[in-house]
C-alpha cells in the first residue's frame, strides 16, 4: 500500500530522531558498537534535577521574550497590515517587498552593524534590546499573516461597526481583532518558535546578562554530557506543543462562549 | 489611490522600526566596513577590507562552499518536502492527523536539528552501529566520513531536515485549496500518478516552492547556529568567518567581518530579485491553465 | 537675576564638568579605602563573574562552592556568566569606545594574550592586587609579575595553576611516546587515532606552542621578547611538522575539532585514542564523571611541558568593584585554593605559595588524593617550561591559520 511507503518515510525523518533523543537522555553512555543502549543511568535527569534552578531561570527568560517579541511584532504589523490589506497605492508591490526582506538577508547583516548602537544607547544587554533585535527579524511572518487575515476578514464587519457609530479604534480592537485571532495565532506561533530557539542574536545583542534556554543548551551539545543535552532539547520540543496545545484549547472555549464560528 | 496622511500614520507602526533598526542596522554594517563609525579609529584606507578580502582565496572559498549547502540543501528540501507533502494529502482522514509529525522539525530550534545529525552520522553514533550489527564495517574507523568530508553533508543533512517540513507546510497550504477532483478526472481517463503529479498539481504548487526555495537557500546560506555545531574546518561557512573576525581577534579586523557581511546582504538582494524576475519570465511563457 | 544665574551655572560646572574625572577619582578613591572598609562595603551585593563555560565540573564549583560561600560570609549574589574571554574582551572594547561607563561585568577569569590585550586598551581597573588580604599573606608576588611574560602590575590576581598534559586510554595505549619525535612516529604508526583542537582554541594553541618548543631548540630563545626575524626564521620549522602530521591525523586532518569540548568528546568515545588538556586534573575529573574510561591516563613530553597562571581581573566598567574584589581575595584563600585543589570539584593546582603555609594548612594540601589519572608535581615540575610571550602566540595562530589550514 502507497500509504505504507509514506507513512514510514514520516517515521523514519520525524519520529525516530526523537525516540532516539529519549533514548540518548537515559542512556549518556551509548556509542558504537551498541545499536541499543547498554546501561541506562539517570545521570542526566540528576544533573538537571541539580540545576534545576538555572534551567527554570534561562527558561523562564526565553519564553518571555519570545511572548514579549509576539506582542511586539503585534503592535507594529496590526495597523500597517490593515493599511496594506484594504488599500492600493503606488509602489505598494515595491514597499510590501522591501518590508519582507528582513526575514530573507542573513539578520546577521544588520544584527552586527546595530550591535555598536544598541551599546551606546544602553541596549545592548537587555531584554528591551533582545525583543527588539528579534521583533525586527521575526516580524514579515506576523505581517503576512495579518495582511490575509485581514484580507480573508473583509471590511464588512468593520463598515458595519462604524455605521453603528463605533470609533476607528474601537472597531480595531473590539470588532476586527478578535475575527483576526486565527491570523494572529498562526503568525505569532511562528515569531514565537523563531524566537524561542534563535541562538546567535540573543547571544549578540543580550550579551550574557539575557539568560536563554539556546544559551544553556549550546555548551552541552559538543559536550560528552550528552545525556542532558538530550533532555534539555526534548523540553525545547514539548514546551513549545504544551503552549499551543493550552492556546487552542483557550481559544476554543472563548469563541465557543461568544458564540462565534471557529475558523 | 494615491498616498494619504492616513497611510503614512498606520503604517508608522512598522516603517520607523523599519528604518531605524534595519536600515539603520544595514547602514552601519556599510559603514564599519569602510572603516567609519568603527569601535576604535580606524588607520586604514576605506576600501582596505575588501581590498584584503579579495585578495583572500579562503573567502572566495568560504563563499561558494556556503552557496553550494545552501544550493543543495535547499532544492533537496523544496522537491522531498513537495513531494512528501503531496503523498501526505493524499492520506485518508484517519492517518492525517498522524502525519502532523512532520511539524517536529519545526518546532525544534536549529541547534538541536544539529544535534541530532551529530548523533545519527557521528562515527561512533547509531548510523555507525547499525552498520556494524549488519556487517558492512568492523571498526568505527570504517564508517564513511559523513560529517567531516569537506563537503559540508552534516550541515546539509541539518538544513534538510529542518527545511523538508518548512517546504511541506507552504506546499500543504496550496495543496489544500486544490481540487482532488480534478486529479480523479485525470486518473479515471487513464493517466498514470507520475504524469498526474508532473503536469497537474506541480505547476499549481510552483508560486509555493519558489518561495520555499528563496526563504531556505538564503537562511542556509547566512545563518549561524547549524553551522555552529558542524562546521568543518575547511572550507568554513561564511557566517563562522564573521564570527570569528567579530569575535575572534582585535577590533583592527573589524571592517573586514563587516565587509564580508555588506558582501552577502548584496548577493541576498541580487538573488531575490533575479531569482523572482526570472521566475516571472518563466511564468509567462506558461499556457496558464 | 544674575545672581541665580551665576550660581545655576556655577553648580553645572561643578557638576557636569568633572564627569569623566568623577570616574577616574572614585577609581583612586577605591584603591586608597583600606580593604577591611571594602569587604564591608561589598556586604549585600550581587557580583557578576564571566568566565570560561565549557567545563561543567568548573561550573559547578563556582556555582555550589563559591557561590555558597560568598553567600555565607559575605551576603553577596554570585553570578556566573558563561563567556569566551575573546568574546568578553571584545564587549569591553565595544564599551570603552562607546563610552559605557558602568557596564555588567564584575569580575574576569583571564590571563595571557587576553590579559594583555585588555591592560593594554586600558580595559582594566587596578592595580589592586596587593589591597587584598590573602595576596599579600599567600601569594608568591614573583609568581604574579609576569603573564606569558607581561608585567602584571597589580591588575589582576592569581586564581590557580595549569600544565599542559597528554591524555590516554592505558588499555589501548600500552606505552605512551616519551618525546615529541615519539609522538610524531606513533601518530604515524596509528593514523586516524590523534588530532587537536583547531586554533585559536585556548588547548589547541597550546598544543602548537608545544610543538614550536619542542622543534625550535626550547624556549629561551624567544622569553627576551618578541622577537619578529626569529619568529620568521623559526616558525617555518612548526609549519612542516604539523603538515607531515597531517594527513595522518583524525579524518586524514581535513577538519580539527572545533574546540577541546569536542576533543574530550571524541576521546571518550573511543574516535581517537589521545587527548590533551591544559588543566592535569582535567582527565581524572572526567573519569569522575563517567565519560572517560576509568583506565584513563596522563603523560608529558620530555621536551617540556608549558605551564602557567590563570587570574582574575576586574573590568573598569565594573558596577560593583568592592564585590569584585572581595571574590578575587576568597578565591585565593586557603579554603577556596583547597576545594579547588580536590579533583572530585576542580583539581586545578594550587596558586599560593605552598612555602607560605603553616604547617595544618601544608599537611591539608599534601593529604589531596590526586586520583591515579593525575600526574603528581614530582613528574610535572621538571618539566615545566614557561609560557611564550604573547606576540609569539598571536603570530602562532595566524600562522597556523596560514601555513596549515590553508594549505
Amino acid at each position: 500500500m502507497k500509504h505504507a511507503l509514506t507513512f514510514l518515510v514520516l517515521v523514519l525523518l520525524f519520529v525516530l530522531p526523537v525516540v532516539v533523543l529519549v533514548l540518548v537522555s537515559l542512556a549518556p553512555e551509548w556509542r558504537f558498537p551498541d545499536v541499543w543502549p547498554e546501561n541506562f543511568s539517570f545521570r542526566g535527569l540528576t544533573y538537571l534535577a541539580r540545576h534545576k534552578k538555572q534551567i527554570l531561570t534561562s527558561l523562564s527568560s526565553s519564553l518571555l521574550f519570545s511572548l514579549l517579541t509576539v506582542l511586539t511584532t503585534l503592535v507594529m504589523c496590526l495597523f500597517p497590515a490593515s493599511v496594506f490589506a484594504r488599500n492600493q497605492f503606488p509602489g505598494k508591490a515595491l514597499l510590501e517587498g522591501l518590508l519582507l526582506t528582513p526575514a530573507l538577508v542573513p539578520p546577521m547583516t544588520f544584527a552586527m552593524g546595530l550591535h555598536f548602537l544598541f551599546i551606546k544607547f544602553s541596549l545592548a544587554d537587555t531584554l528591551v534590546g533582545v525583543v527588539l533585535i528579534l521583533a525586527m527579524f521575526s516580524y514579515p511572518y506576523m505581517f503576512r499573516s495579518l495582511v490575509a487575515g485581514f484580507q480573508v476578514m473583509g471590511e464588512g464587519y468593520g463598515i458595519c461597526a462604524k455605521n453603528l457609530g463605533a470609533s476607528p479604534l474601537s472597531v480595531l480592537l473590539q470588532v476586527e481583532l478578535p475575527l483576526l485571532m486565527p491570523a494572529v495565532i498562526a503568525g505569532g506561533s511562528v515569531v514565537f518558535l523563531v524566537a524561542f530557539s534563535e541562538y546567535f542574536l540573543v547571544f549578540l545583542i543580550g550579551g550574557g546578562s539575557v539568560a536563554s534556554f539556546t544559551g544553556t543548551l549550546i555548551p552541552l551539545l559538543n559536550s560528552s554530557n550528552r545525556s542532558l543535552a538530550a533532555i534539555l532539547t526534548l523540553i525545547f520540543l514539548f514546551l513549545p506543543i504544551v503552549l499551543f496545545l493550552i492556546i487552542d484549547m483557550a481559544l476554543v472555549r472563548v469563541y465557543r462562549k461568544k458564540g462565534m464560528v471557529v475558523s | 489611490m494615491s498616498w494619504t496622511s492616513k497611510h503614512f500614520l498606520g503604517l508608522s507602526p512598522l516603517i520607523l522600526p523599519y528604518l531605524v533598526l534595519f536600515c539603520g542596522g544595514v547602514f552601519l554594517t556599510f559603514c564599519q566596513s569602510f572603516g567609519v563609525l568603527t569601535p576604535l579609529p580606524y588607520g586604514g584606507g576605506a576600501l582596505d577590507a575588501y581590498v584584503k578580502l579579495m585578495g583572500d582565496p579562503s573567502f572566495f572559498a568560504s563563499f561558494f562552499f556556503s552557496l553550494g549547502v545552501a544550493a543543495v540543501s535547499a532544492l533537496f528540501s523544496v522537491l522531498a518536502g513537495t513531494f512528501l507533502a503531496y503523498r501526505v494529502w493524499q492520506l485518508p482522514r484517519q492517518l492525517a492527523t498522524a502525519a502532523l509529525v512532520y511539524k517536529i522539525p519545526l518546532i525544534l530550534p536549529h541547534i538541536s536539528v544539529a544535534f541530532v545529525i551529530l548523533v545519527f552520522w557521528s562515527p561512533s553514533g547509531i548510523l555507525a552501529s547499525m552498520a556494524h550489527s549488519l556487517g558492512f564495517i568492523q571498526t568505527l574507523q570504517q564508517f564513511p566520513n559523513v560529517l567531516y568530508s569537506g563537503w559540508g553533508i552534516g550541515m546539509i543533512l541539518a538544513y534538510t531536515l529542518k527545511g523538508i517540513p518548512f517546504a511541506m507546510l507552504l506546499v500543504m497550504a496550496l495543496l489544500v485549496r486544490f481540487d482532488i477532483r480534478q486529479v480523479q478526472t485525470a486518473a479515471m481517463l487513464g493517466a498514470s500518478g507520475l504524469r498526474i503529479f508532473f503536469t497537474i498539481v506541480l505547476p499549481r504548487l510552483a508560486p509555493a516552492m519558489h518561495t520555499g526555495f528563496i526563504i531556505l537557500f538564503l537562511y542556509s546560506f547566512g545563518a549561524f547556529d547549524i553551522p555552529y555545531i558542524l562546521s568543518e574546518s575547511r572550507p568554513g561557512m561564511l557566517s563562522i568567518h564573521v564570527y570569528n573576525l567579530y569575535f575572534k581577534h582585535d577590533l583592527a579586523r573589524r571592517p573586514e567581518a563587516m565587509a564580508i557581511l555588506v558582501i552577502m546582504f548584496c548577493f541576498a538582494l541580487v538573488f531575490i530579485i533575479a531569482y523572482s524576475k526570472i521566475v516571472n519570465h518563466l511564468d509567462n511563457g506558461v499556457r496558464k491553465l | 537675576m544674575t545672581k541665580k544665574c551665576i550660581f545655576l551655572i556655577a553648580l553645572w560646572a561643578i557638576l557636569v564638568l568633572p564627569g569623566p574625572a568623577l570616574a577616574k577619582d572614585s577609581d583612586d578613591l577605591l584603591l586608597d579605602t583600606p580593604f577591611r572598609q571594602i569587604q564591608e562595603q561589598a556586604h549585600d551585593t550581587q557580583v557578576r563573574w564571566y568566565m570560561f563555560g565549557g567545563w561543567a565540573h568548573v561550573n559547578d564549583w563556582v556555582d555550589t562552592y563559591v557561590a555558597g560561600e560568598m553567600k555565607k560570609q559575605y551576603n553577596i549574589d554570585l553570578i556566573r556568566v558563561p563567556m569566551d574571554a575573546g568574546v568578553f574582551i571584545n564587549k569591553l572594547l565595544n564599551e570603552k569606545a562607546a563610552g559605557k561607563k558602568i557596564g555588567n561585568i564584575d569580575l574576569l577569569w583571564i590571563n595571557g594574550e587576553n590579559f594583555k590585550n585588555a591592560k593594554e586598551a586600558g580595559l582594566l581597573f587596578g592595580p589592586f592586587a596587593q589591597k587584598l588580604f590573602n595576596v599579600k599573606k599567600y601569594v608568591d608576588p614573583k609568581s604574579m609579575a609576569h603573564d606569558f611574560g607581561y608585567p602584571v602590575e597589580g591588575y589582576e590576581v592569581p586564581y590557580g595553576r595549569a600544565q599542559f598534559v597528554f591524555e590516554y586510554d592505558k588499555a589501548s595505549v600500552s606505552t605512551p611516546p616519551k618525546n615529541m619525535d615519539g609522538l610524531k612516529e606513533w601518530i604515524h604508526s596509528n593514523p586516524g587515532l590523534f588530532t587537536y583542537p583547531q586554533p585559536p582554541d585556548f588547548t589547541g594553541s597550546a598544543f602548537i606552542r608545544q610543538v614550536f618548543y619542542a622543534v625550535t631548540g626550547g624556549h629561551e630563545q624567544y622569553l627576551s621578547g618578541w622577537d619578529p626575524d626569529l619568529f620568521a626564521q623559526k616558525a617555518p620549522l612548526l609549519w612542516d611538522w604539523l603538515n607531515k602530521i597531517e594527513p595522518f591525523l583524525w579524518q586524514k586532518g581535513q577538519t580539527y575539532p572545533k574546540d577541546s569540548a569536542v576533543l574530550d568528546t571524541l576521546f571518550s568515545r573511543g574516535e581517537v585514542a589521545m587527548g590533551m588538556s591544559y588543566h592535569p586534573s582535567h582527565a581524572q575529573n572526567k573519569i569522575i564523571e563517567g565519560s572517560y574510561p576509568k583506565s584513563a591516563r596522563t603523560f608529558v613530553l620530555a621536551d617540556g611541558s608549558i605551564y602557567n597562571t590563570h587570574f582574575t581581573a576586574i573590568p573598569f566598567n565594573a558596577p560593583n568593584k568592592t564585590g569584585a574584589m572581595v571574590l578575587a581575595d576568597f578565591l585565593i584563600s586557603v579554603e577556596a585554593q583547597l576545594s579547588k585543589y580536590n579533583p572530585d570539584k576542580w583539581g586545578d593546582f594550587p596558586a599560593l605559595d605552598l612555602a607560605r603555609l603553616n604547617s595544618e594548612e601544608s599537611k591539608k594540601f599534601q593529604a589531596v588524593d590526586l586520583g591515579p589519572a593525575t600526574l603528581g608535581s614530582d613528574i610535572l615540575t621538571p618539566v615545566a617550561v614557561p609560557e611564550i610571550p604573547s606576540e609569539y602566540l598571536e603570530a602562532l595562530e595566524q600562522g597556523w591559520k596560514e601555513n596549515v589550514l590553508d594549505k
